[in-house]
C-alpha cells in the first residue's frame, strides 16, 4: 500500500513538474528559435547589410536597425585528439560528437589535429590559435595541463577540456577553461548485471587501460552490477579478475590480455576499456570458433558488427550535445566556466524515468546510453536492467550505495566498509576511488 | 656472356670532403621535399598550399616559438650524441638518458617542496646539475661496460631506455603521484621557480640560450682541449690511441658520460620547459629524432642548432598541416617519414659510392 502511495505521489510530482517544466522548456524553445533567428539575421557581416539596404526586401529589413556593432564572426571550433579519428572508441566518438554538434549550429566551423602526443599539446593548441580557432576542446586527460597553460596565455580564447579536473569553475584553471565528462559508471552498472545474469562460470574478466579513479570506478561498478545478479540467481559471489594494459590503445596487448582472461581465468564475459574493438572481436572467436560462448561489449561506440554472437550490450557516449553546448556559450557571449559530468538522463529533452515496459535501455539518447540489449539476456534481468537505467534517469538509485549490492554495505579487498547503510558515493569518492570492491580477485597496482 | 642483371656493388667511400657531405644533405633534403610534393598533389591537396603551411611555420613568431621548444630537447640531445658518435661509441641511449635527467630534474623539485633542502632560486640550477650528472651515470654504465668487457654499446643503451622509461612510469604510477591528483600518474605541478619560461614569458627564449652556451662549450671541447683531442683520436682508431699513450676507457668514459649528460639536460628541459610536471611517457622520442639531427648536421654542434629547429618546425607543421588543410595525420607521417627516409638514404651516399657493372 505504501508503496502504491509512494508511486502516485511520485507520480504526481512527475506530472506537474513536467508540465511545469514543458512550459518553461516551450517557452525557451519559442525564445531560442527567435533568439535563434534573430541572431542568425545580426551574423551577416556589413557588405550585406549593405545589400539588403538597397533591395529593401522582406524581413531583412529589421537587420538594418538590429545591426549595431559589425558581425559576429563564425565560432571557430578547434579539437585535439589523442589518436586517430578511425580507432572506432575514444577518438572516434569525439569526431562523431563534433559532426553532431556542426550539423546543428549553422554558425560553426571546425577542425581537428589527431593523433597528438600527450606531451605535445601545447603546441597543437599554439597551431590552431595561430590559425584563428578560438574555441579549443582537448580530449585526452593528458592535455589538462597544457589546456589550463594555454588559457592562461590566451585570456581571449575558450578552452574546454574532456576528462580531466581542472576548469575555472573547480578554481584551479583561468575561467576561461571549463571541463566535461560524459561519465559510464552507471551503464557499466548495468552491463555487469547483464554480465551476471549470462555467466555460467561465475567469473567476469576485465581489460583495464590505466590503474586511474576513472577506470578503476568503472571496474567496480561492472563488478557490483555483475554480483548483483550472479548472487540473486545463484546465491553464490561473483569472482572478477583485471588485467591491465597501461596503455588506452594497444589492440596487440589486448589480445594476450584478454586470452588470458579467458583461458586461466575461465571468464565467460569480459569488459574492457581501451579504444579497440579487439576483446569483442576475442569474445567472437572463442563463441564461433572454439566452441565457449564468451560475451562481450561495445565501449564508445556500438560494436555490434565486430562481434554479432558475442555482443552482450554497451557503453555509448554521444559527445555533440556537449560540445553544442559550448559552441551556443561562445556564439552567444554566454561564456562561463563550467564543470560539467553528464550521466544518464541529462541532455535529455526531459529527464523523468519511464514505464520500464516503454524503456528507452538500448536506443539512443542524451549523452550516454546503452547498447542495444542482446536477447540472450533472461528477461527478467532485462526488464531489471531497464527498471534500473530509467530509475537512473532521476538518480533515484546510485550503483555505489548498498542498494546496488543487494543491500550489504560495499566493502573492499581488505574487507573495510567503503560505503555503508544509507549512503551513496559522492561525486569526490567516485573520483579518486583507489580501491577495488571484495569480489575482485586480482590486486590494484599500487604504491 | 653478358649477364642480364647488372652487378652491383657497395663500395665504401674513404674520405668525404666536408663540402660534398653538405652537399648530398642539400640534395636529399630537397629530393625529399619534391617526393613529398608528388605526393600530397596525388591525394589531391595544392603542393605549394602545402609548403607555404609549412614555411608558414618558420615565419609566424608563435609557431617559431613552438618550433624552437620542440627543438631544444632534440638539439640538447643531439650535442651530447655529436660527442659520442665522434668517439665511435654508437648512443642509442639518448631516449632512456633524457628519461633520467627528468627523473633527477623532478627529484630536485621534490627534494625543496617536500624536505626544504634547496635555497628557492637554486632549484632550477640543481635541476640542471642533478639532471646533468644522471643522464651522464646512466650512458657512463653502458661505457664502461664497453671500456672494460667490450660490451656491445648499441645494445646496453638501446635497452636500457626501456629500463629508464619504466623506471619513471613506476615513480609517477607509485611514490611520486600527486597525492592531490585524484590518483593519475602525474608528479605534482612545478612551481613557478622550477619552470623555465620566465624571460619573455616563454621558455623558448631561455632554450636557444641553452642550445647556444652547449654548443659553445662542446664545440671548445671538441676543438680545444686536450680531452677532446684524444676523443676524437679514440673515435678515429683505438689502436692509435693506445699508442700515443691515451687512456682508451678514460676518454670513453668520460665522453659517456658528457654524452648522456647532456641527453639528461634535454630531459631537464620537457619536464621545465614543455609539460611542468613529471608523467609517465613524457618525451615521445626526442632522444631517437636527436639520431637523425646528429647526423644531418655533420656531428657539427654549431649545424645542430638549425638542424634541431628545423626538426622542431617539422613537428609543428604536422600539427598545421593537419588544421588548416584538414589532412589526416596518417598523412602528416607520409611526410615526416619521407624526410627522415631521404636523409638516412644520403648519409648513406655519403659514405659508400654504388657501381653498377655489366659482366
Amino acid at each position: 500500500m505504501t508503496l502504491e502511495k509512494r508511486l502516485t505521489r511520485r507520480k504526481f510530482l512527475g506530472v506537474s513538474t513536467g508540465a511545469a517544466a514543458g512550459a518553461v522548456a516551450a517557452g525557451a524553445i519559442i525564445g531560442g528559435i527567435a533568439g535563434y533567428f534573430a541572431g542568425q539575421s545580426t551574423a551577416p557581416t556589413k557588405e550585406v547589410t549593405r545589400t539588403v539596404t538597397t533591395t529593401v526586401a522582406g524581413p531583412a529589413q529589421t537587420v538594418t536597425k538590429t545591426v549595431e556593432k559589425p558581425v559576429t564572426e563564425k565560432v571557430k571550433a578547434g579539437y585535439v585528439y589523442v589518436g586517430p579519428v578511425g580507432d572506432f572508441g575514444w577518438t572516434y566518438s569525439h569526431d562523431l560528437g563534433r559532426k553532431w554538434a556542426d550539423a546543428r549550429l549553422a554558425n560553426v566551423e571546425s577542425t581537428y589535429i589527431e593523433s597528438v602526443p600527450e606531451a605535445e599539446a601545447a603546441g597543437a593548441i599554439e597551431t590552431l590559435l595561430a590559425e584563428g580557432y578560438e574555441l579549443i576542446i582537448t580530449t585526452s586527460f593528458g592535455y589538462m595541463d597544457a589546456t589550463a597553460e594555454m588559457a592562461e596565455k590566451n585570456p581571449d580564447k575558450y578552452f574546454v577540456h574532456i576528462s580531466g579536473y581542472r576548469s575555472g569553475a573547480a578554481g584551479n584553471a583561468p575561467e576561461n577553461m571549463s571541463a566535461a565528462f560524459a561519465e559510464f559508471y552507471q551503464l557499466y552498472y548495468l552491463n555487469g548485471l547483464a554480465a551476471g545474469a549470462v555467466t555460467k562460470t561465475g567469473v567476469v574478466g576485465y581489460v583495464a587501460a590505466h590503474p586511474i579513479p576513472e577506470v578503476i570506478r568503472h571496474i567496480n561498478a561492472f563488478v557490483l552490477g555483475a554480483n548483483y545478479a550472479y548472487k540473486k540467481r545463484t546465491g553464490k559471489n561473483i569472482k572478477a579478475y583485471v588485467n591491465w594494459l597501461f596503455s588506452w590503445f594497444d589492440p596487440g596487448k589486448t589480445r594476450t590480455a584478454a586470452v588470458s582472461l579467458i583461458e586461466e581465468k575461465n571468464a565467460d564475459v569480459l569488459a574492457f576499456t581501451e579504444d579497440s574493438p579487439t576483446t569483442l572481436q576475442v569474445a567472437e572467436e572463442y563463441t564461433t570458433q572454439k566452441g565457449k560462448q564468451v560475451w562481450s561489449l561495445s565501449h564508445y561506440g556500438d560494436m555490434t558488427q565486430y562481434g554479432p554472437n558475442s555482443h552482450l550490450t554497451g557503453q555509448i557516449v554521444n559527445w555533440g550535445p556537449l560540445y553544442l553546448e559550448f559552441y551556443r556559450m561562445v556564439a552567444t557571449g554566454t561564456w562561463q566556466s563550467v564543470d560539467i559530468w553528464t550521466r544518464i538522463g541529462d541532455y535529455l529533452p526531459w529527464r523523468w524515468r519511464l514505464p520500464v515496459e516503454k524503456s528507452t535501455a538500448g536506443k539512443p539518447e542524451g549523452t550516454v546510453y546503452l547498447a542495444p540489449l542482446n536477447p540472450a539476456i533472461p528477461s527478467e534481468w532485462q526488464l531489471e536492467i531497464k527498471r534500473r537505467y530509467e530509475e537512473m534517469k532521476e538518480l533515484l538509485f546510485e550503483p555505489f550505495s548498498p542498494e546496488g549490492n543487494l543491500d550489504q554495505p560495499i566493502r573492499d579487498q581488505a574487507g573495510e566498509v567503503r560505503i555503508g547503510p544509507g549512503e551513496r558515493a559522492d561525486h569526490d569518492m567516485l573520483w579518486t576511488m583507489d580501491w577495488f570492491v571484495e569480489y575482485i580477485e586480482s590486486e590494484l597496482p599500487k604504491v | 656472356m653478358r649477364s642480364a642483371l647488372p652487378l652491383i656493388r657497395v663500395q665504401r667511400r674513404l674520405e668525404v670532403p666536408r663540402r660534398v657531405s653538405a652537399a648530398v644533405s642539400a640534395v636529399f633534403i630537397l629530393l625529399s621535399f619534391a617526393v613529398a610534393a608528388l605526393i600530397f598533389e596525388l591525394m589531391g591537396v595544392s603542393s605549394i598550399a602545402t609548403f607555404g603551411v609549412i614555411a608558414s611555420v618558420f615565419t609566424n613568431p608563435n609557431l617559431l616559438l613552438q618550433a624552437i621548444l620542440r627543438g631544444l630537447p632534440i638539439g640538447l640531445a643531439a650535442l651530447g650524441l655529436s660527442i659520442a658518435f665522434r668517439m665511435n661509441f654508437w648512443n642509442i641511449g639518448a631516449e632512456g638518458q633524457l628519461y633520467m635527467g627528468m627523473f633527477a630534474a623532478t627529484g630536485v623539485v621534490l627534494l625543496h617542496e617536500y624536505q626544504g633542502l634547496i635555497a628557492e632560486p637554486l632549484v632550477i640550477v640543481f635541476m640542471v646539475l642533478a639532471s646533468f650528472v644522471a643522464g651522464g651515470l646512466y650512458c657512463a654504465l653502458s661505457a664502461a661496460l664497453k671500456a672494460k668487457m667490450g660490451v656491445n654499446e648499441v645494445l646496453t643503451t638501446l635497452m636500457l631506455n626501456y629500463v629508464a622509461i619504466l623506471f619513471v612510469d613506476f615513480l609517477v604510477y607509485g611514490p611520486w603521484r600527486d597525492p592531490k591528483g585524484f590518483n593519475f600518474p602525474l608528479s605534482i605541478q612545478f612551481p613557478d621557480y622550477a619552470r623555465l619560461g620566465f624571460v619573455m614569458g616563454s621558455p623558448s627564449y631561455e632554450g636557444l640560450a641553452m642550445l647556444l652556451v652547449v654548443a659553445f662549450l662542446v664545440y671548445g671541447l671538441m676543438r680545444h682541449t686536450t680531452l677532446g683531442f684524444e676523443m676524437r683520436v679514440v673515435g678515429e682508431s683505438p689502436e692509435v690511441a693506445k699508442h700515443a699513450g691515451i687512456s682508451y676507457a678514460k676518454a670513453l668514459i668520460i665522453g659517456g658520460f658528457i654524452s648522456g649528460g647532456l641527453a639528461g639536460i634535454a630531459g631537464f628541459s620537457v619536464v621545465s620547459g614543455i609539460i611542468g610536471r613529471l608523467r609517465p611517457r613524457a618525451s615521445p622520442g626526442y632522444g631517437y629524432t636527436a639520431i637523425i639531427v646528429a647526423f644531418l648536421a655533420l656531428l657539427n654542434p654549431w649545424l645542430i642548432i638549425p638542424a634541431s629547429i628545423f626538426f622542431g618546425g617539422l613537428i609543428v607543421a604536422g600539427d598545421l598541416i593537419q588544421a588548416s588543410l584538414k589532412l589526416p595525420f596518417a598523412a602528416v607521417q607520409i611526410f615526416q617519414s619521407i624526410i627522415f627516409l631521404f636523409i638516412i638514404a644520403g648519409e648513406f651516399m655519403k659514405r659508400y659510392r654504388i657501381i653498377v657493372s655489366w659482366r
